[in-house]
């Protein structure tokens, strides 16, 4: 008995084929079970999320072509699809199958690198299986090596490490700056999508206390009920300085709403208490003379840009090392007694 | 076993440090991302040698071992290993050790020049209980300056990074600067708080006939140290001095009393009759 992959991905299919192929979670159990029952498969996990649907099995047959032709026709069938279909939906078998599911699992073969939604995606989908008894000990033996494989490699290697995203950024510049965010206020500058994503981002981070100001108090005031805060008018926001440590500011001026000489006072009545300013407007709110002031941390959103780039970058070049990682765990694992056992069980 | 004496084992334990401080390079630039125990360990290894160095001193001596500025100078650099091992351990400051260990090292070989460490007869003229503790509280104060230097010399890296906008600040696996500024901020009060009472414990020892106090150089340069940590404790807790400055305060006034600490106790009639 081998372990096998079928699927396709957001690298090998758009979202339009993605969407046409998904399984919905309730009808995962009967998809299963009409491939077993079609004698094409002993054991079988189904991961459908917005970027992949794969079917990983464990099967007694030979995993060559007509196999594979076999379940892609299955595929086909299962979801009505009348179109064309050719490279879109890949195929593995083992060593392949089990170096991609390990991938899968630890972020390597998503879309932003090193994700961990993912990993929770794949293990509630080995659930929704392990549930309904679809999985046996070879494809337990396996999800469970890769869900440990990828707990690995977010510990041991720097494939998890940074921000990928402008608002990840700014939270992760927060914490380098504030020992505990849950003790800092934040005053959101402007009631736009940007800030209010930081702001949620800060909040799941720990932080309570949310000030939001906008020109049309209106929006100020929603926005402020959404995220659990309060309201201020946008005339009164330079004195809310002497309370919050944290300001995001993102309003359509088309001058600098905050500059030197005006922060200056400020940062004296705050007793120099550290000041994180991201500033993700363009044109941008705060003159960037500010960030000369002692305990004033100013970043723009080329600067947050810049960090998620690095991280990015950073998370490539790890990839071939975490490649490698994977490669050897995978061979250790057929070389391994009692997966062989399972296979011969099989 | 005659090769196992006291100075032999400080030189191992001196050996130690210099593998953790070539470590600490590779640490620093791989930009302290990775989560490990090597350098703590490697140091953990120094001060153990460094404790069994001090303890066989100790035993021969039958008193504390702060009797010449060999071993002042070994007791300071235990202070602060064994005060940075204990750090370590709190959440994200396992890399202090990384800065910790060039400062033991490089002390630690000057140490080990000869003269520093003259033959005393089978009991030192520096013994008693009053001595013992002025000479250990003031050298455990320096230990916690020297750590203090350390926590500063970590924020001014991160608040330098952060300002200017590195990757290493976001990435690094360092402390918070708030949080750096707080554990500075402890130690340099611990510190002063020893020092304190090391100096009042020294008023109270006997003096020698015709050797001068108030005019004493060692005891104007410690009334001067004591000054400059009093003058930034008070500057950074009442008047808002910001921390970058008192930060380089601490590092700074650290290295004037790491270059200035034999030299005075040379002059000191008092310390070197």
């Amino acid at each position: 008995m081998s372990v096998v992959v079928i699927g396709l991905s957001h690298r090998s299919a758009p979202v339009e084929l993605r969407e046409r192929f998904a399984f919905a979670e309730s009808n995962v159990p009967t998809a299963l079970k009409q491939l077993r029952e079609a004698g094409l498969i002993t054991e079988g996990v189904v991961l459908s999320t917005c970027n992949r649907v794969e079917i990983y099995a464990a099967t007694a047959r030979a995993p060559d072509d007509q196999f594979f032709a076999r379940i892609k026709k299955f595929f086909v069938e299962h979801h009505a699809y009348d179109g064309e279909l050719g490279d879109e939906l890949y195929t593995f078998a083992e060593p392949h199958s089990l170096q991609h599911l390990f991938k899968v699992a630890a972020g390597l073969d998503s879309m932003v690198i090193g994700e961990t939604e993912i990993f929770g995606q794949l293990k509630k989908a080995y659930e929704l299986a392990f549930t309904h008894k679809f999985t046996g000990a070879r494809l337990n033996k396996a999800f469970q090596r890769a869900f440990h494989v990828a707990k690995h490699l977010r510990t041991e290697t720097n494939i998890q490490r940074g921000s990928v995203s402008v608002m990840s950024a700014a939270v992760e510049l927060a914490e380098k700056i504030f020992s505990s965010l849950a003790e800092h206020e934040v005053l959101v500058i402007g009631a736009g999508e940007t800030s209010e994503k930081t702001a949620r981002a800060l909040q799941s981070r720990g932080v309570k206390k949310i000030t939001v100001t906008n020109r049309s108090p209106e929006r100020a005031v929603a926005l402020a009920a959404e995220l659990g805060g309060r309201a201020v008018p946008f005339a009164q926001w330079p004195e809310e300085f002497e309370r919050i440590d944290i300001a995001i500011s993102s309003t359509a001026a088309t001058t600098h709403i905050l500059d030197r000489a005006t922060l200056m006072p400020l940062m004296k009545r705050r007793s120099h208490r550290p000041l994180l300013l991201v500033d993700i407007a363009v044109p941008r709110d705060i003159d960037p003379a500010v960030s000369e002031l002692e305990n004033v941390y100013l970043y723009n959103v080329d600067d947050l840009q810049a960090i998620a780039n690095d991280s990015l970058r950073l998370r490539q070049e790890e990839l071939a090392h975490c490649e490698k990682i994977i490669a050897d765990k995978v061979a250790t694992l057929l070389a391994a007694n009692h997966f062989s056992a399972a296979a011969a069980r099989g | 076993m005659a090769w196992f004496t006291d100075r032999n084992c400080f030189l191992l334990a001196v050996t130690f440090y210099g593998l953790s401080t070539v470590y600490s390079v590779f640490l620093w630039r791989k930009g302290f991302r990775r989560d490990e125990w090597v350098n703590y360990f490697l140091l953990a290894g120094g001060v153990a040698l460094h404790t069994l160095a001090m303890t066989k001193r100790g035993l021969t001596l039958h008193s504390c071992p702060v009797n010449n500025l060999y071993e002042a100078t070994t007791f300071l650099l235990w202070a602060l290993g064994l005060a940075s091992l204990v750090y370590a351990l709190m959440p994200r400051f396992k890399f202090l050790t990384a800065f910790t260990a060039p400062v033991l090292f490089t002390v630690g070989i000057f140490a080990l020049m000869p003269s520093l460490d003259p033959p005393h007869g089978p009991k030192p003229e520096f013994s008693g209980a009053l001595r013992s503790l002025h000479a250990a509280t003031i050298l455990q104060a320096y230990g916690a300056f020297g750590l203090a230097a350390v926590a500063a010399g970590i924020f001014l890296m991160q608040q330098h990074d952060l300002k200017f906008h590195k990757i290493r600040a976001v990435l690094s696996l360092l402390p918070s600067i708030q949080r750096l500024e707080l554990i500075t901020t402890r130690l340099v009060f611990v510190g002063f708080t020893l020092l304190t009472i090391g100096l009042s414990a020294g008023a109270w020892l006997p003096r020698h006939e015709g050797v001068p106090y108030f005019s004493d150089t060692k005891v104007i340069w410690s009334a001067l140290l004591w000054l400059v940590y009093l003058e930034s404790l008070v500057a950074h807790q009442f008047f808002g001095r910001p921390a970058r400055r008192f930060a380089a305060g601490v590092v700074g006034a650290f290295a004037f009393l790491l270059l200035t600490f034999w030299f005075t106790n040379l002059l000191s009639g008092l310390h070197h009759p």
